[in-house]
């Protein structure tokens, strides 16, 4: 966390890219620059962690860090528009200024992935924190074997990083399995909600698998993981609550006796099993 | 320990005002709460316990974070001098205790530092208390389920003991023992303990029976899905009240006021009670039932933060037995969860 002595201050930062993600231009990707040298240097974060996100005099929101900390000197955000602040966030233009918290919570085992076979599940505009995640894997490829990503919308048109979605399926060293949840014309990828692909594609359950997407379908895919024999602690997900402080305090994000804001939000199903109202 | 007589009283609060802004139990419109005084005359018996607790004083209701305008952000200038607050009962004093180990601390992040909260911080950890005896428990009192009691003194930096005529003051903390150093350099006062004592008996006979509830953190952890929720939580309401007037309630919303160019960001008191609580903008709502949310509040107080923090987030001070407007009594709960 970069301002130590009091963690409440945002970190101004300047958008310097929009991008539309989808025709309806509900989903937008902000790439953010840091407007002090010095908060760039002292921002050090790992795939799946979040911030606080905020316009001041509109409001804060949680998001997860879409970026990759191998892609130096940016931020990136993918905001769905869907309630007040979000709605503002959508407003910004190129070159305005906005604000920062984190980075928070704590992340997804990269390191202990090392050396394991890695499979990420995803699901709608949820693929955040998950690209951070496989960006930062593609960028140290040699430090782990077979990845395998699944990847579900309800339409094509809601798949987020289109672009990059095309690049992943033209590597020989990412199996990348892109479905929705209806046939459509024009529609060469998969056809089926994320838990029954993820059955009919029978993983290696040696390797390590990160789940993440919308409460309902993470309820539906874990048990297919377990049925297919992944140990409770090599099953991964990052879970979302109404998170305001962000520091462990405001009590928002209680689940059972952890705080997703600092215990998590990255939680092994080892871990979850023991958390009542998880989902 | 120190001896004076009520009537110098006046006097201690004078001498705190140089170095001190001093907090006592005032009236408060109808209600009794925890407010800066300027001299004496404007405290109250602080029996019955106030209205609403003395969290405010180092949790306000509203709090500016910060303010911004075209030139940045600026952070409210730190108070000049350290709180001073006279007649916290000893319900009280533990309760801003239990406070202190969330906002001046973070449950199992090694680097603490990073997650203390600064605006409780500067309030608090300069702070004198002056923790009272309560001599007289009300019917909905029940600190002594807690291990605690009217003569409790953990959260006092002074521990003030008010007789028929005279406040007797020892300090607890190194803070407190300096303190009535400094206030009273050759101290000879002549303490009676018997009388202490029968004071102490007296306040405790005040109190119903002591409940044993060493086991419900098991009890806890072994009836989420059971019916007795429902039963539990029937006639709530969702008011919130119960957590307004909580000393040890703490959780808070952050809210923007003014427009982009010029205004505030401040921290509001907030209740689990509430559907909004949890409500996320998506509209998946994890608590959207009254039965989860009472249960959260229960969980919370007799469970959760015995997993954090090794102790119940509850002092036993019967502000929320007091207030409920469907008469749903905490003790109540407490002693059906037993059972089950």
């Amino acid at each position: 966390m970069c301002n130590c002595e009091n963690t409440y201050i945002p970190i101004p930062m300047k958008v310097e890219r929009i991008l539309n993600e989808n025709p309806d231009r509900s989903l937008r990707t902000y790439d953010l620059s840091f407007v002090n040298e010095e908060d760039k240097n002292n921002f050090k974060y790992l795939p799946g962690q979040f911030c606080e996100f905020s316009i001041l005099g509109k409001g804060e929101s949680p998001f997860g860090i879409a970026s990759s900390p191998t892609e130096k000197d940016i931020l990136k955000f993918t905001v769905n528009r869907t309630g007040s602040v979000t709605n503002d966030i959508h407003h910004l233009q190129v070159g305005d200024t906005v604000g920062i918290r984190g980075p928070m919570g704590n992340w997804y085992p990269v390191e202990k992935f090392k050396g394991g076979d890695v499979v990420i599940i995803g699901g709608g505009f949820a693929f955040t924190t998950l690209r951070s995640m496989l960006i930062y894997m593609l960028e140290n490829r040699a430090d782990y074997g077979k990845i395998t990503v699944i990847y579900g919308a309800r339409t094509p048109d809601l798949f987020i990083y289109k672009d990059e979605l095309k690049e992943w399926d033209k590597r020989d060293d990412l199996i990348l399995h892109l479905t929705i949840d209806r046939p459509m014309k024009g529609w060469g990828g998969l056809c089926g909600f994320v838990p029954t692909i993820t059955k009919e594609l029978a993983l290696d359950p040696t390797s390590w698998v990160v789940v993440c997407g919308p409460p309902i379908m993470i309820k539906f895919t874990l048990p297919v993981l377990i049925e297919s024999g992944f140990p409770d602690n090599k099953i991964y997900t990052s879970l979302e609550r109404r998170m305001k402080c962000g520091i462990g305090k405001c009590g928002r994000c209680g689940i059972g006796s952890k705080y997703i804001c600092v215990d998590g939000p990255v939680f092994s199903y080892e871990e979850l099993k023991k958390i009542p109202e998880a989902f | 320990m120190v001896k004076i007589k009520k009537t110098e009283l006046s006097g201690l609060i004078n001498y705190l005002s140089e170095k001190y802004q001093v907090f006592a139990p005032v009236k408060d419109g109808k209600k009794t709460s925890f407010q800066k005084i300027k001299s004496a005359d404007e405290i109250i018996d602080s029996i019955p316990n106030t209205n609403l607790s003395p969290k405010s004083i180092f949790f306000p209701q509203a709090e500016v974070l910060f303010k911004y305008d075209e030139n940045g952000i600026k952070v409210p200038k730190k108070d000049e001098k350290p709180f001073a607050v006279w007649g916290m009962r000893n319900c009280d004093a533990k309760s801003v205790l239990m406070l202190n180990k969330v906002f001046g601390n973070a449950h199992q992040i090694p680097d603490n530092k990073m997650y203390n909260d600064p605006y409780w911080k500067q309030k608090y950890d300069s702070s004198l208390i002056f923790g009272l005896a309560c001599n007289a428990p009300l019917s909905t009192c029940f600190c002594n389920w807690f291990d605690g009691g009217p003569f409790d003194e953990k959260g006092s930096d002074v521990f003030v003991i008010e007789t028929d005529d005279h406040f007797i003051m020892n300090g607890i903390s190194e803070k407190g023992k300096k303190f009535l150093k400094e206030y009273k350099k050759d101290d000879k006062s002549d303490i009676d303990k018997e009388k202490i004592e029968s004071l102490k008996q007296k306040a405790e006979s005040y109190l119903s029976e002591k409940v044993d509830i060493s086991n419900i953190y098991d009890k806890l952890n072994k009836i989420w899905d059971e019916p007795i929720w429902e039963e539990i939580s029937s006639k709530c309401i969702n008011c919130g009240a119960c957590t307004f007037v909580c000393s040890t309630c703490h959780c808070f919303d952050v809210s923007d006021e003014g427009k982009s160019g010029k205004g505030q960001r401040i921290r509001l008191w907030d209740s689990c009670m509430f559907p909004i609580f949890t409500n996320e903008a998506s509209g998946h709502n994890p608590r959207g039932v009254s039965v989860q949310r009472v249960k959260q509040r229960v969980m919370h107080k007799y469970n959760y933060f015995m997993d954090n923090y090794n102790e119940h987030l509850c002092t036993g001070c019967g502000r929320c037995v007091l207030v409920c407007p469907v008469n749903l009594d905490i003790r109540e709960i407490l002693k059906k969860i037993i059972k089950v």
